[in-house]
């Protein structure tokens, strides 16, 4: 019997379900025009005379309404990444089952007693025709013995899911193998897709190796705009020197050049600098952001003028003020711009997809654009990248919703 | 003119010891690459002839690129995928944010859920979508199926293709239902009636449900700067809310709405990762493929046409270029001083 099958609701079900939705929808529909049409009627008479009984009605009707919407738009906006969630922990055959399956479930083989397994979680490794004619024969493996280990495959190092130790493969006739829906939050999925990636002269590559170059190219990329940003900013804000309005004027009209122009020049400087397929590749270029001095300039003019006045009577030179009175002043600023570079660094797909091409110096987004082309259809493994590699920027998000939110509100209505 | 003011070549030299660090990289990475780009257009650069032997070609690349029908495929893919992206979003976002904006509780659970899709990376979102819109196991033929037969009671169910679909969303959804075929009409004007492909749809709803959230975010911030005791005197004289929408929130929020559609437009137009990500070959019949990702595969695999790529770049900045400029032209003062 299909596995599928047994998560299948039977035929009697469905015909009820079928006459809850219908009935369901009817009302839902009455409902909805009866109160839209009072809405209606609402809107269009003056806001100062609702204080009738039907007017607070109304109003309470609306309120639902509102509620309804935003409520009917949660769910949408949280169902992709619930699936995503849920599918993470599936296997292969419930992440591709038509009916969809809404918890995290997947096929767990036990194999009958009277084998020597008796109700052992089994992985089947194969099932095969045996030499007496007609029966089948399971290669099976204990789950708890089916482990991730280092092994050497084609001259290279990986790391894969196999028989630990060899001797625990068992063969039992397949008819004694049970195939029954559990709900499971195993994470083979998220290892077997962290290992995945394989192909490299210098080791195994794998996702550490991603994340490693995200971080360490975003980090670097950051801290430096931010650096040069300063430093320009403050120059823009509140030093004096020749051509600076001229200089300021090339620098915002820069902000319109859409960076795709620059990816060409860009690669052939780099490779002419012998810098491409480095780390130098993903972090030089992007060491300072126009957008960065924009912003950060327009906060410093903010900040009074007679700090200065009094630094400089107790002795600070202009280096000083800026490190220890502008910068700490303006910490909402660099974490807002901070947020906005790093964000650009590590999401950015097609810089380093055109300056790198060794596995080693990809950058996670590359590694996921890479295993999305392997992997095709395998869901489980590929929602499984996807939580792990959306996981750091989501956590980073709920530490700093404020200045996330805050920093996007004021850029766009600045 | 204005008074030359007295720097001391000290000053000058200070400030630009300031300036040096972020002006040697916007220097080498950002203004000689526009010129040089500039260059590169009009010259024959390929991966069998380098930069040093470029040939000056005039427009060449330019009237090839505009004449490869090819070409004319991305850009009119680019121009569907803004005009159906671009408004659903601002509209859907404007309507989240004047909902989010009534006195209700919880607002910000909703707006950081509204939020949430943003922040995550549109390289994991297109690959969850392109699971959703999956033919055989996506959620969204499910959909259609509770909705055709469970609730419609269809004895079969409704099925699309989503990203494999190549045929445009009004001539499936429109003219195929009324038994209207579409014939060939002069200046392509049967592309515009058939629609986008249902393909590039799917990646518009993908990037629709991505960026409302973000939208949302910036017309809630302009919503709560509009003075509160302008309703009440508009309610006062006796005003409903319609009038109030369009004397009050409308003319006070313009200026936002229409930075937005700038740079909504913008950002649209130059949009890579979600076709890339979810029609790797550039959709059924090309019907997905972007300017950017043309310029990608043209510039950076097969013949490397690095001279053609510069010019398709710079026909992209054309078109920003305008979009910009008529910001500024129309706009430019009250976006700039409307605070």
């Amino acid at each position: 019997m299909n596995p599928i099958d047994l998560l299948a609701t039977a035929d009697g079900g469905l015909t009820l379900f079928r006459l809850v939705l219908r009935l369901g929808f009817a009302l839902f529909l009455i409902v909805h025009l009866a109160g839209l049409g009072l809405i209606l009627v609402q809107t269009f008479s003056p806001v100062g005379e609702r204080r009738t009984k039907l007017g607070i009605i109304t109003r309470k009707i609306g309120r639902f309404f509102i509620y309804e919407c935003l409520v009917i738009g949660s769910i949408v906006m949280t169902v992709p990444f619930y699936w995503m969630v849920v599918t993470s922990f599936k296997d292969a055959e419930t992440a591709s089952s038509a009916d969809p399956i809404w918890t995290p479930t997947r096929i767990q083989a036990t194999v009958l007693p009277g084998e020597g397994l008796d109700m052992i979680p089994v992985h089947i490794l194969g099932v095969s025709q045996s030499e007496v004619a007609g029966e089948e024969i399971a290669t099976v493996v204990p789950m708890e013995n089916f482990r991730f280990r280092r092994i050497t495959e084609g001259g290279a190092r990986i790391t894969r899911q196999v028989p630990d130790p060899p001797e625990s493969v068992m063969r039992v006739p397949a008819n004694a193998v049970e195939r029954n829906p559990v709900i499971s939050f195993a994470m083979d999925n998220y290892l077997n897709a962290w290992y995945r990636p394989e192909e490299s002269s210098r080791g195994q590559v794998n996702f550490f190796t991603y994340f490693f170059v995200s971080t360490l190219t975003s980090v670097l990329a950051t801290t430096g705009t931010l650096m040069t940003s300063a430093l320009a900013a403050f120059a823009f804000a509140r030093l004096r020197f020749w051509g600076k309005n001229f200089f300021f004027y090339v620098i915002l009209a820069t902000m319109m050049v859409p960076g795709q122009v620059l990816l060409i020049p860009n690669f052939l400087i780099l490779s002419n600098m012998g810098m491409l397929d480095t780390y130098g590749a993903l972090i030089v270029p992007w060491l300072a952001s126009v957008f960065t001095i924009f912003l950060m300039r327009q906060f410093f003019m903010t900040i009074p003028e007679d700090l200065w006045d009094a630094a400089r009577i107790d002795g600070a030179s202009r280096f000083r003020y800026l490190w220890q009175i502008v910068v700490p002043l303006s910490r909402p600023v660099f974490i807002t711009a901070g947020i906005f570079d790093f964000l650009n660094n590590w999401n950015s797909l097609l810089w380093p997809l055109i300056v790198t091409s060794s596995p080693n110096r990809r950058t996670l987004m590359v590694g996921l654009q890479n295993l999305n082309d392997d992997a095709g259809a395998e869901f489980h493994i590929l929602m499984a990248a996807s939580c792990f590699a959306i996981l750091p920027i989501v956590i980073l998000f709920f530490f700093l919703q404020r200045f996330f939110i805050e920093g996007i509100a004021r850029t766009g209505l600045k | 003119m204005k008074v030359k003011e007295n720097i001391s070549l000290r000053e000058n030299v200070e400030a630009w010891s300031y300036l040096a660090p972020a002006t040697i990289i916007l220097l080498i990475f950002w203004f000689m690459p526009v010129v040089v780009s500039l260059a590169m257009s009009f010259g024959n650069i390929t991966a069998l002839k380098p930069i040093d032997e470029m040939e000056f070609v005039g427009l060449s690349q330019y009237t090839s690129a505009l004449t490869d029908r090819n070409f004319q495929k991305t850009l009119w893919n680019t121009v569907n995928y803004v005009v159906y992206s671009v408004p659903p979003t601002l509209i859907l976002a404007l309507g989240i944010a004047m909902l989010l904006n009534t006195k209700i509780r919880n607002r910000g659970a909703f707006r950081t859920i509204f939020f949430l899709p943003y922040i995550t990376t549109w390289v994991a979102i297109a690959i969850v979508f392109r699971y959703l819109f999956h033919r055989e196991f996506g959620l969204g033929n499910w959909l259609l199926g509770i909705i055709s037969v469970d609730l419609l009671g269809m004895s079969s169910a409704w099925r699309l293709e989503w990203l494999q679909e190549p045929r445009g969303i009004w001539e499936m959804m429109l003219f195929g239902p009324l038994g209207v075929s579409i014939a060939d009409m002069p200046f392509g004007v049967d592309n515009i009636v058939r629609g986008p492909s249902l393909a590039l749809t799917s990646i518009v709803m993908t990037s629709v449900w991505r960026d409302t959230g973000y939208f949302m975010v910036i017309f809630l911030a302009g919503l709560q700067n509009i003075d509160k005791t302008l309703y009440e005197a508009a309610s006062i004289d006796g005003a409903n809310a319609i009038d109030q929408f369009k004397a009050i929130t409308f003319p006070l929020l313009s200026p936002v709405s229409f930075f937005l559609l700038i740079i909504s437009m913008i950002g649209a137009f130059k949009v890579f990762v979600p076709q890339f990500m979810m029609t790797p070959t550039g959709g059924p019949d090309n019907s997905t493929m972007p300017l950017v990702m043309y310029l990608y595969q043209e510039g950076f695999s097969g013949e490397w046409r690095l001279s053609f790529a510069a010019a398709v770049a710079y026909i992209l900045t054309m078109i920003i270029l305008l979009l910009t400029l008529a910001q500024n032209r129309l706009f430019g003062r009250k976006v700039e001083y409307g605070q």
